[in-house]
């Protein structure tokens, strides 16, 4: 990569707080901030973080080469079910295909108590089109186009902001979603169209359905947004391009997000885990499971030998969601969780959040009810103020506490704090459990990457109530996810459904379709702007058993990214049936050469690939002295350690390498603050990582 | 609680571990079945079962909480514990012989034993619904069948591996039997690669943390299931005797209505005796049901677990059902010959009889009574390549409205999936024009039932026989606690044509035309609580998406909506639900049992005090 290639820009936003990294990718050298998220309008806490990065750098805005983002939009609006005004075109006699769903009770719920979750779209807004295709793809009823201008007025006359499109059989002849969309643009004009050919071309009418759905329902939030951050990005005189982290730990140009705004689903989620597997990796720990825990919420993702878990049967607020993506388990809970005691006189804390607006009673914003940042203030474990930029009031954060927990419980302001951490802490353990334990891995097999403003002063904790033997607090814990953002590739997947029985191949058809999804591939690299030694093509087969219903993905023979007249010939393809055997018989432990192959997609990756962080070490001294405490607080051990101990608080930048400290201790970093408890072992690594061996 | 159980010390995370290990090894099960399986059944909708067993064969996890138990103990019959080996593989499908671990040809069960070193250390174990085993119909399961012998072959324990050989012979016999030989190929392949899962999953397990702890860890859990039901026996439910019986409409080859009887004594924190000894004779046709014990008391337990996450539908949840009287002969213990295929309906208005008894013993604590899965079978034989298309639909219907929701709408048996059009249209020569919702299927009550379904099927193909499965036309879905019976449902060939036909709920043999088209509109569930007491939004609501039309507003609800605006007039709709409280002259019953209950209740009498009362319980 070129010099002048080097500053890029990442940030994500959270919650509660927007964090930014600039970058010197050739150094490792950082630069980090962290603003309140701005609610109301997301891009304005995006720009004055970038503009204030810039200036504690000394940077240019032209220097900058790159700027990559990680959002939550899109999950939020999922979520709060706060999406479009949503209409829904469909083919006649499919209307309640999406209400129908699959018949199907939640994985494990008990159908007598299940509440089915409710769909992005109620049937009063769709609409059917006259229509048919065949399953060839060969028109069998002709699109009404007078109907359907009808149709689209009465969803006109609904005020829909978002239009999806789902007819039967799109995925094998889009023709008339495609005049739908025409027709849309004329009768709905300024309202955004999704086509299910173009969002999940394949074949089940629902999953298909609830895909196009959701990439509508959140496309016009998406959009703006994005052209919100564009016109902030034009105003501070930053001309590189705007990237977005996809669900599946790539990356694409803000331009395709706001089209396909789907793979956003988990963008925010899915930086947190790349960034802690570059932490985890460069630290020697190839087996982890990154917590980030934020205001709000917190991500969990186990990862093994590197690679994060990945599933194209996801699922998001009970819906399924069949694109790639990281394997995330999100809570609600995170520093701004409230506590409350609730009429049956138990404590709860969470899922609700004081968000960044008021925020934690202790921001003297305004928040009245007790959090869990109010708890570990009143605990003594986090400090005064919030990277000694936000100052933190101690007083209301007893009052809230004082009033709302400890008295309706008859505690002591200390035991109600500690007891807010505790359930806390268990609500996580539980959802770690669910990503480790309950899918057959032993968390004593991993380690912990606690990142996100709260992940070092709750890991310690977790580790012990999971047998968890070591926890990872990166150098930059408050701002891991924007590490990820700096730590991965442009990647996108183009596939195309051409079914043919291996017996009767016709090598013509496959290589004409193969040259078609390359020509998808290569334009795209034009528009993400990918030079030519940085391009690289995956060229891929998906076959399957005949009478089977799920396929096998087997990679084909490797060909240059540049266009070439590589074409397949015969024996590709008998090594494409043999690599199928054995993968079957490899995943499934069963195949059999009697029983007849077809192909059924042909399948192209194209990967761009991006100037990379490397994480720089540390300057390290031979034979370091102890480490001298900065200064001692009272902090709050609980029942087992007698109460409020005087303990050592280290300031993170004053250690170096090779360093230890025995707890109950402090490390104070600029975004986060460790929690070394008593009886754990800290010590830091070459990069600067605190390492904390738990010792119970 | 013995003494030994309570000294018991167990590593509280291990106990986690092994929990979610056990878990985790089902769902890997399904999920090779899921993803290399070829009968659609299977496939598609999801008809099949996962389960892990310790070696005394007590079930520890199942992926359908209607089965699992009894399917070691008959192969142990043939081949005791101490003469299986590593590497074997037993498979059966034998309904009688199972005494009802499976109770109907089609579902193949597998059972792998798992060994550490030479030491048996527990079971894993599956079936699948096969796409078709032989017999009289292409899909082996017919509502005209007349005996077991119709219904497909008959496969005794046999072990079809042994020490990691298949035995070939034996497998091309049993694949010779079938109509579609590929399909049972890539389904027995595809269960036994599940069962060899389940038993390295085990033999993991017992390797990391070693047998003493590993067994220590089932108990606990056993022990952590049977103590959340017994809490929940004892929080919600009064102690006595109570009781409830249900008809199936007919046995599908006479016009006779059978009727199942349940008694249920409850005490305390356990429920000491099920009672089905009252039920009718076995029938003639196919709805006979070989109700096995366990599966009697698996049923109690799936709804007494409620909605704890936390507690695994396994064997110590279901021991606390202590004795299970049935009588042999009767409907739920037939005799060979007697046909099963269509036993699904007899077991459905078991489980929903099972349900009426918590809703008296719980004073309303339980959903409304919900309608059996629709099947629509359809299928032809290709005169020049001899060779059978056959497609089995499964439906679904509105479920029980809940005490604290509406029923589910269009739900199958709990986890069956639907076809999707996409697939049906791909694999067989027919058009899916309408698959909706049956508005007003629902039973009306404060908490409506959930809605039926309709679908269309138009005939692309020449020659189609159709073959139906619809219950609960004389006695629908009943409704609770003020709520009333869901509606029922009917089939019917070209609706609103010169030639309409209506055909029966159970039915084979029908005759369809290319061009034909054939409509399913399935039962709605029964309705909770009192329909004048719904909120007027979720009426106003249910009628702007059509789910229930402008005119049952008015006539179940007794809310007036603006037919221009759907917006309800609500000083109207007050005046029109007072009037109807002030004309009731009694309060509504706690179950609506539809209009014909009490007839055949009465018409049974008659009958029986005719013949002079035989089989008194």
């Amino acid at each position: 990569m070129a010099g002048n290639e080097t500053y890029a820009i990442a940030v994500d936003i959270g919650g509660t707080f927007t964090d930014i990294t600039l970058a010197d990718r050739a150094s490792g050298r950082l630069w980090q901030v962290k603003v309140p998220t701005t609610p109301s309008d997301q891009s304005a806490a995006f720009a004055e973080g970038i503009r204030r990065v810039l200036a504690m750098a000394a940077i240019a805005p032209g220097q900058v080469a790159g700027v990559f983002h990680g959002t939550t939009i899109a999950t939020n609006a999922i979520l709060e079910r706060k999406g479009a005004n949503l209409g829904l075109i469909t083919t006649q006699g499919c209307r309640y295909v999406l209400h129908i769903g699959r018949h199907d009770v939640a994985k494990n719920a008990n159908s007598y108590f299940w509440i089915r979750p409710a769909r992005l779209v109620p049937p009063r807004r769709i609409e059917e089109a006259i229509e048919r295709m065949g399953p060839d793809g060969k028109t069998e009823k002709a699109l009404d186009e007078t109907h359907l201008r009808g149709a689209l007025r009465r969803l006109r006359a609904r005020d829909i902001e978002s239009l999806a499109v789902c007819l039967l059989h799109a995925y094998a002849n889009p023709a008339h979603e495609q005049r739908v969309r025409a027709i849309a643009a004329a009768e709905l004009p300024g309202v955004p169209c999704s086509l299910s050919a173009e969002v999940l071309p394949v074949f089940r009418e629902y999953e298909r359905t609830t895909a196009t759905v959701i990439n509508a329902y959140v496309m016009p939030k998406v959009a703006g947004y994005h052209q919100r951050l564009e016109t902030r990005l034009k105003a501070l005189d930053i001309a590189a391009a705007l990237r977005i982290m996809k669900s599946n730990g790539g990356m694409y140009s803000a331009h395709e997000a706001a089209r396909q705004p789907i793979h956003t689903a988990l963008s925010g989620p899915a930086a947190a885990v790349v960034g802690a597997i570059l932490v985890g990796r460069s630290s020697g720990h190839p087996n982890i499971i990154s917590i980030d825990i934020g205001g709000t919420s917190a991500d969990i993702c186990l990862s093994r030998d590197g690679r994060p878990e990945i599933t194209a049967a996801g699922e998001i607020s009970g819906l399924p969601l069949n694109v790639a993506m990281l394997d995330v388990n999100t809570i609600g809970a995170g520093g701004g969780s409230i506590a409350k005691v609730t009429d049956n006189g138990s404590l709860r804390v969470g899922p609700e959040s004081a968000g960044a607006e008021p925020g934690p009673a202790c921001y003297g914003r305004g928040g009245a009810e007790p959090t869990v940042t109010d708890a570990n203030l009143v605990l003594g474990r986090s400090p005064a103020s919030l990277g000694g930029e936000v100052a933190l009031d101690a007083r209301l954060a007893e009052d809230a506490i004082r009033t709302r927990v400890a008295q309706p419980l008859d505690l002591t302001l200390a035991q109600a704090a500690e007891g807010i951490v505790e359930l806390l802490n268990n609500n996580m353990a539980a959802a770690i459990r669910a990503v480790s334990v309950e899918r057959g891995h032993d968390p004593r097999e991993f380690a912990l990457v606690a990142g996100g403003g709260g992940g070092a002063l709750h890991a310690g904790r977790l580790a012990e109530l999971l047998h968890i033997p070591r926890v990872i607090v990166p150098a930059a814990a408050g701002l891991l996810s924007t590490l990820g953002l700096l730590a991965t590739d442009l990647k996108s997947d183009f596939v195309q459904t051409l079914i043919q029985r291996s017996d009767q191949y016709d090598l013509a058809k496959l290589n004409a379709a193969l040259a078609l999804l390359e020509a998808r591939a290569h334009d795209w690299f034009q528009s993400e702007a990918v030079a030519p030694e940085d391009a690289t093509l995956v060229r891929t087969a998906s076959l399957r058993y005949i009478n089977q219903a799920y396929e096998i993905t087997v990679a084909l023979p490797e060909k240059p990214a540049v266009r070439s007249e590589t074409a397949l010939t015969a024996a590709d393809l008998a090594q494409l049936e043999d690599q199928f055997h054995r993968s079957h018989e490899q995943l499934y432990s069963w195949s059999s050469r009697e029983l007849a192959v077809e192909l059924v997609n042909l399948g192209v990756s194209a990967y761009g690939r991006l100037a990379k962080l490397e994480l720089a070490a540390r300057a390290a001294p031979p034979n370091p002295p102890p480490p001298v405490p900065r200064s001692r607080r009272q902090v709050y051990f609980g029942g087992r350690e007698g109460g409020f101990r005087a303990t050592p608080v280290h300031d993170f930048d004053a250690l170096v390498p090779g360093q230890t400290i025995a707890g109950p201790a402090i490390v104070e970093q600029r975004f986060s603050t460790i929690l070394v408890l008593p009886g754990h072992l800290a010590s830091m690594d070459r990069l600067g990582n605190v390492l904390m061996e738990v010792r119970r | 609680m013995s003494r030994a159980a309570k000294d018991r010390t167990v590593d509280p995370v291990v106990v986690e571990i092994v929990q979610g290990a056990l878990k985790a090894c089902g769902d890997e099960m399904e999920s090779v079945i899921v993803r290399t399986s070829m009968s659609p059944f299977i496939r598609e909708k999801g008809d099949h079962f996962s389960g892990l067993t310790d070696r005394r064969a007590r079930l520890l996890y199942t992926t359908n909480d209607r089965a699992g138990p009894g399917m070691i103990e008959t192969i142990w019959e043939k081949y005791p514990a101490q003469c299986m080996r590593p590497g074997d593989v037993y498979w059966m499908n034998d309904p009688y012989l199972l005494r009802g671990a499976i109770s109907h040809s089609p579902d193949m069960c597998f059972i792998a034993p798992a060994f550490l070193g030479e030491t048996l250390i527990g079971y894993s174990l599956c079936f699948g619904h096969f796409w078709d085993v032989g017999g009289a119909r292409p899909g082996s399961i017919s509502p005209s069948a007349t005996d077991i012998f119709q219904e497909g072959i008959a496969v005794p324990q046999v072990r079809i591996v042994a020490q990691g050989e298949l035995n070939d012979d034996l497998y091309r016999l049993i694949l010779r039997n079938s109509r579609f030989p590929d399909m049972l190929e890539g389904d027995t392949r595809a269960m036994m690669a599940a069962t060899r899962i389940g038993q390295s999953r085990l033999v993991e397990l017992f390797e990391r943390y070693g047998a003493e702890q590993i067994e220590a860890c089932f108990e606990e859990l056993l022990l952590r299931s049977e103590k959340v039901v017994r809490s929940h026996i004892a929080r919600y439910s009064r102690s006595g005797r109570f009781r409830f019986a249900d008809y199936v409409d007919d046995d599908c080859v006479t016009e006779t209505p059978y009727r199942i009887e349940l008694a249920v004594d409850i005490d305390g924190d356990e429920v000491r005796l099920v009672d089905g000894s009252g039920s009718d004779d076995q029938a003639k046709g196919p709805i006979n049901y070989i109700l096995h014990p366990d599966i009697c008391r698996m049923m109690l337990s799936r709804f007494l677990l409620r909605d704890d996450r936390t507690a695994f539908q396994n064997q110590g949840a279901y021991r606390v059902v202590e004795e299970v009287k049935l009588r042999p002969g009767s409907l739920l213990q037939p005799t060979r010959p007697a046909p099963l295929g269509l036993r699904a309906h007899t077991l459905h208005r078991f489980l929903n009889a099972v349900l009426g008894v918590f809703a008296q013993a719980t004073a309303g604590g339980t959903p409304a009574g919900s309608p059996d899965y629709v099947i629509v079978i359809m299928h032809t034989l290709d005169a020049q390549s001899g060779k059978y298309v056959l497609c089995t639909d499964g439906l679904g219907v509105g479920q029980g409205a809940r005490p604290f929701a509406d029923g589910l709408d269009v739900i199958y048996s709990r986890r069956q999936k639907n076809y999707p059009m996409e697939f049906l249209e791909n694999t067989y020569t027919m058009r899916i024009e309408h698959f909706g919702i049956a508005a007003d299927s629902g039973g009306p009550g404060q908490y409506r039932g959930g809605l039926g379904i309709v679908r269309d099927y138009r005939m692309l193909a020449d020659n189609v026989t159709l073959a139906t499965r619809m219950a609960n036309r004389k006695t629908p879905p009943w409704g609770v606690n003020g709520g009333m019976a869901g509606r029922t449902g009917s089939i019917i060939v070209n609706p609103g044509q010169a030639d309409e036909r209506r055909i029966a709920g159970f039915s084979d043999g029908i005759k369809l035309a290319r061009g034909d088209l054939v409509r399913i509109i399935s039962t709605g569930g029964g309705g909770y609580g009192d329909p004048l007491a719904r909120e007027v939004a979720r009426v106003e609501d249910d009628v702007a998406d059509g789910f229930v039309t402008l005119e049952a507003a008015l006539a179940d609800y007794a809310v007036i909506i603006d037919p221009a605006t759907l917006s309800a007039d609500l000083a109207a709709t007050a005046r029109e639900r007072a009037q109807r409280q002030a004309e009731r002259a009694i309060a509504p019953p706690f179950f609506d049992r539809g209009p014909q209950f009490e007839a055949l209740e009465q018409a049974r009498q008659e009958r029986r005090a005719a013949s002079g009362a035989s089989g008194e319980r």
